[in-house]
Formats: structure tokens, C-alpha cells, sequence
């Protein structure tokens, strides 16, 4: 009876205890920089302006992972360093930002607006998987290089499945088959892949015709052409052709998509150019 | 005995502990938000193009009771905020969130029935991160949301693919703020709403890089 007491005893104060740690944790964590509008100004006086503008005023990443406090030195989480990565071709960038954009709205998107009045969206789809399915040395070689066998087995598994029962990747068989543990994103490519291994995007680049692209991914870009097999379609008109019809049904999916980041910037070349690298620092870490 | 008494004590504990959380109310409002929206859109009364501006006008009121935008606009804008007067700071975040809901707006008005899963919830003293997926066409696109506790849970920022809200906006804003006045970057975002109102094609306004 004695010991059955003490036991409950000892029970009781330490959920007081904890309960209490619990309820003040909270309050103490709150960031005091983000309740109102008066310690922001306190905080702007204690430290340099970088600082409150860059990752510590944000509690999570991008993904929801809690951001560890900046290390001394560090100024900023790692997907926001990469959205600064620097732009010294900005006016040669703008020149081609608007080429595309006209490109863009007088010849992609009519002739994408047209071929889907032609041909519904189930049978786009089907040539989008078909396209995705091919696409597969790309992401093969890349996982290999970034040393995840798991997720480039995995990868083959689809590839094969998709082209034996998805009539040659028509259709996306494999799309809700869980792997038996979870991997890392298959989307890879070989510019991620530099970055994987620790290759900064070195500069913000825009291509005519192929859109915002960094240093590191164009180097990419071209190593990913090699494994594309749409590039050993001989004659070589006929490889661009088909390229380009890639193309128009990629963006026959995506109509609209384009025009609501302009409509909603004042600055699209500055939107387009933090949502690449921003999309690419994750696709990296996916 | 002893054993029963540990283990309704853990019980006690794991109860206390969970408690000031206050778990699921950021998501479940969050939810209610985004289940009106989808009521609105699919709403057989308010369909087709003779009712857009009804629809719309309720879109806006659903978004205006979900969002802070204030928090919004004050994060946008960061350091520079400072540099705004009471009056200045008043005029952007009504500029910027006309800005967003226009064309935002707009853009949910091609909602398909596209469906909305909720993944996980986390809380850090009065913010909240909520991580959603909505399954498109022919892939899923994460969709997350970090929330600030007022008199309700409001949206603040909202990643899509890893892409801020906030922080997309912040450079643009960081670009015009350090060679222009918060004045001039009002005008912009008001000369930007005139011409969507104006109706002008998208590809008359690119390049205007100031």
C-alpha cells in the first residue's frame, strides 16, 4: 500500500511537471520577432537588415521542416541563398526572358490552344506519360550518380511496367504502386544532380527558346540531351520536330499557368527567375 | 498496482501534453476555408459567366476572412517595411492583396473538381505550418500554408512547389524599394490592377523593369 502510493505520488508530480515545461515551452518558443509590429523594429535595431529579411523571422522551411537557427556566419536558409544565387547577365536575361514571353503568347500557346481543340485532354495525357516514360535514362543515370540504387530500381520498375502493361508508357500503370519503403523523388535530372553532389547554380541564365536556367543546369541541360532518345531521331529535323511537339503538348496541359504568375508580378522576369531556383533547390532535396 | 498507477500517470501525462497544442484547430480552419472556396466554385447557382462577379465577389469575402493580410504585406515587403509611413503601409496592403485576389481569384475560377489532401500540421507558439497535397490532372503538387494566430488562424504565406507567396514578392519588392519610394511601388502595384481591369493582354506588360 505504502509503495503503491509513492509510485502514484511520483506519478502525479511528474505530469505536473511536464505539463507545466509543456505549457510554458510554447510561450518561450514564440519567436518574438513575428507577434506584432513593435519587436520588429527591436529586432532591426540589434541586427543587420539581411538578417530579419532572410530566414529568421520563418520558423519553417519551404517544406515544414523546422529551420535550424543560423549558424554564426549563416545568414539565411539554404533554399533562400540559392534564390540569391547571383544574376550578372540581367539585361542579356531580360532580352531573352522577353523573347520567350512573346514566343510564348504569338506562337506556343495558339498552336498549343489549337491542337487541344483538336485532340482532347485524356489522349494529351497519354502522350505526356509517353513522353515522361521515355524520358527514363535521364532520371536512371541521374539517381545512379547521386547513389539512390533504391530509387533508380525502383524507376527501372516503372519504365519496364509502364512500357510492358501500359501499352509503351501510353498509359501510367504504375502511377499508385508504393515502392515497399519510401525513396527520394525519381524527377532528376543531371543538373540537379551537380547540385546534389554540391555544385552551386554558379549564375541565373535565360535561354532563347528553353526558358530560366542557371550555369550548372545548363551544363546539365546538355548531358541530359545526350540521354534523351528523342535526340537520335535521324534526320535531325524530324528530332526537333518531335522536341517541339513535346513541347506543345507539355504547355497545352499547363495553359493559364504562365499568365497568372505575370498577371499577379510587377516584376515577371524577378517571379519567374525566384520560382526556377526556388523549384529546382527543391526538386534537388525531394 | 504500481504498474497501473505508471502507466494512468503516463496517460495523465501524455493528455497535459497534448492539450496546449490545441491540436488540429489551424488545419481544421484552414480546411473550412479551402471547403468553402470549393463550394463556391461548384455551386450550380453560381456557375457560368453571367455569374462571375457574384462568384467572385464571394471568393473575396471567404479569402479576406482566411488571410492576414497585413502579415502578408509586412513580410513582402521586410526591412523595408520600416520605411513605410502609417498611411504608406495602409494604401500597399490594400493595393497588394487587390492585386493577389484579382488574379489568384481568376485562376481558381478553372477549379476541376481537383480533390485536396491534408498531411500534417505543426505548431510553434502562435504559427502554424500545414502541409496539403491536390492531386491535378497528371501529377500532385504540394501545397503548404504557415498560419498566425489572431482572433482566428489566418494564411500568411503559402508555398506552392516550394515557392513562397511571400518571398517571391519580396524580391520583386526588394528591387523596386532600394531605387524607389514605397509611393512609387504603390503606384506600380495600382497601374498593374488598372491594366488587368483594363482588361489588356497579359503580353503587353512584360519587360517593364523600371
Amino acid at each position: 500500500m505504502h509503495t503503491h502510493t509513492r509510485s502514484l505520488l511520483a506519478a502525479l508530480v511528474l505530469t505536473l511537471f511536464c505539463s507545466t515545461l509543456a505549457l510554458a515551452a510554447p510561450t518561450a518558443a514564440a519567436p518574438a520577432s513575428v507577434a506584432d509590429d513593435k519587436p520588429v523594429g527591436l529586432v532591426q535595431a540589434v541586427r543587420p537588415p539581411l538578417l530579419l529579411a532572410y530566414g529568421d523571422v520563418d520558423i519553417w522551411d519551404e517544406n515544414g521542416r523546422v529551420i535550424q537557427k543560423p549558424a554564426p556566419g549563416e545568414k539565411m536558409s539554404t533554399a533562400d541563398a540559392a534564390a540569391e544565387t547571383p544574376d550578372p547577365l540581367e539585361g542579356w536575361n531580360r532580352m531573352w526572358f522577353g523573347f520567350n514571353d512573346k514566343l510564348y503568347f504569338w506562337a506556343l500557346k495558339p498552336v498549343a490552344q489549337g491542337y487541344s481543340f483538336v485532340i482532347p485532354e485524356r489522349p494529351r495525357l497519354w502522350v505526356n506519360n509517353f513522353i515522361h516514360n521515355l524520358g527514363f535514362p535521364v532520371r536512371f543515370v541521374s539517381l545512379m550518380l547521386q547513389g539512390k540504387p533504391d530509387a533508380a530500381a525502383v524507376e527501372t520498375s516503372r519504365f519496364i511496367g509502364n512500357t510492358a502493361f501500359g501499352l509503351g508508357g501510353l498509359a501510367d500503370v504504375t502511377a499508385d504502386l508504393k515502392p515497399y519503403k519510401p525513396i527520394p523523388s525519381t524527377e532528376q535530372d543531371l543538373g540537379l544532380t551537380f547540385g546534389y553532389w554540391g555544385a552551386g547554380n554558379g549564375f541565373y541564365l535565360v535561354w532563347p527558346f528553353i526558358g530560366p536556367s542557371s550555369g550548372r543546369d545548363t551544363v546539365g541541360y546538355a548531358g541530359d540531351y545526350f540521354l534523351d532518345p528523342a535526340s537520335y531521331i535521324h534526320p535531325w529535323y524530324w528530332s526537333i520536330a518531335a522536341k517541339g511537339y513535346e513541347k506543345v503538348n507539355e504547355v497545352s496541359l499547363r495553359i493559364g499557368d504562365y499568365e497568372t504568375l505575370k498577371d499577379a508580378s510587377v516584376d515577371p522576369y524577378e517571379a519567374v527567375r525566384d520560382a526556377y531556383l526556388r523549384m529546382r533547390f527543391k526538386k534537388m532535396n525531394d | 498496482m504500481k504498474k497501473i498507477s505508471v502507466l494512468a500517470g503516463l496517460l495523465l501525462l501524455t493528455v497535459c501534453l497534448c492539450s496546449p497544442a490545441f491540436a488540429g484547430e489551424p488545419l481544421d480552419r484552414l480546411k473550412t476555408g479551402v471547403d468553402k472556396v470549393v463550394d463556391i466554385l461548384s455551386d450550380p447557382a453560381l456557375k457560368g459567366a453571367a455569374k462571375k462577379v457574384e462568384r467572385q465577389q464571394k471568393m473575396r469575402a471567404v479569402s479576406d476572412s482566411f488571410f492576414d493580410w497585413r502579415e502578408l504585406s509586412r513580410r513582402a515587403a521586410a526591412e523595408h517595411w520600416a520605411k513605410f509611413t502609417p498611411k504608406q503601409q495602409e494604401d500597399f496592403v490594400v493595393a497588394f492583396s487587390e492585386l493577389l485576389q484579382k488574379t489568384y481569384i481568376r485562376k481558381l475560377d478553372k477549379y476541376n473538381n481537383e480533390k485536396v489532401s491534408y498531411l500534417k500540421e505543426q505548431i510553434e507558439g502562435n504559427q502554424a505550418f500545414v502541409n496539403t497535397l491536390v492531386a491535378m490532372k497528371d501529377k500532385s503538387i504540394p501545397i503548404n500554408y504557415v498560419m498566425i494566430k489572431r482572433d482566428q488562424w489566418l494564411v500568411y504565406d503559402v508555398f506552392v512547389e516550394g515557392v513562397s507567396l511571400v518571398k517571391n514578392y519580396r524580391t520583386q519588392f526588394a528591387k523596386i524599394l532600394v531605387k524607389d519610394s514605397p509611393e512609387a511601388l504603390i503606384q506600380r502595384i495600382k497601374d498593374k490592377i488598372k491594366a488587368l481591369d483594363e482588361g489588356k493582354n497579359v503580353d503587353d506588360s512584360v519587360g517593364k523593369d523600371g
